[in-house]
């Protein structure tokens, strides 16, 4: 289980976010999730569900693993 | 949701958020009408914040008061659980886990000591508050840090 404190991934999601001109709310709508949920995502602070993560590969037509990253190379063979 | 719907943004409030503060209007509204209503229930007593949280009750209070917390509560959680979303669960969730160890460290150990004549006897009341104090504060801080 994660720990409490959050995150242990890095992510790309506000570099996609500026390239769309999108503010958080504005993400936060189309994911139909809360703002303070895009800012723990963005901040790494909590990694999300494996649903969120589908659900923002498919709202930004990218893989996941284009978006998020666990520091793990080649992590395809692990 | 469908993948057709988060290509667009919406300006109008969610289902989701309807049903979230709905949940938390509706426990609000609840928590105002018992809180209004013990004021009332004691309206003959000595006014003060100590007969305020432990003068004596009617009856007719006690038996309506535990209905309104028990089916109100069990409203609320229902709607309030399927309107959050991921980050809020997981913050509702290691809020709950802090607040059960807030309850489950202090009481067996004041239990004991009262057994021992070392202390009054335990007060569910402080345990409940203290759990719950715990707990919003753990919730607050992974929900808004």
């Amino acid at each position: 289980m994660a720990s409490p404190a959050g995150g242990t991934m890095n992510n790309k999601l506000k570099v996609l976010r500026a390239m769309r001109n999108w503010s958080q709310a504005e993400l936060a709508d189309r994911l139909d999730v809360s703002r303070q949920a895009v800012n723990a995502i963005e901040t790494g602070k909590y990694d999300p569900s494996l649903p969120l993560a589908f659900k923002l590969a498919r709202l930004f037509e990218m893989p996941i693993e284009d978006i998020f990253d666990d520091g793990h190379e080649g992590s395809d063979n692990d | 949701m469908t993948d057709a719907d988060i290509s667009k943004p919406r300006r109008r409030m969610s289902p989701r958020q309807k049903r979230y503060w709905t949940s938390l209007g509706l426990a609000g509204v609840i928590g105002g009408i018992v809180g209004g209503w013990m004021v009332a229930d004691q309206g003959n007593a000595p006014q003060s914040v100590a007969t305020l949280f432990s003068g004596a009750l009617t009856p007719g209070f006690a038996v309506g008061a535990s209905a309104a917390w028990t089916i109100g509560l069990a409203i609320c959680m229902i709607i309030y659980h399927r309107a959050i979303d991921d980050h809020e669960e997981h913050a509702w969730l290691w809020a709950s886990t802090a607040g059960w160890y807030a309850f489950i460290f202090p009481a067996p150990v004041w239990w004991v000591l009262h057994r021992a004549g070392m202390a009054p006897p335990a007060d569910a009341m402080i345990l409940f508050v203290f759990s719950l104090v715990v707990n919003c504060i753990v919730y607050l801080w992974l929900k808004f840090r």
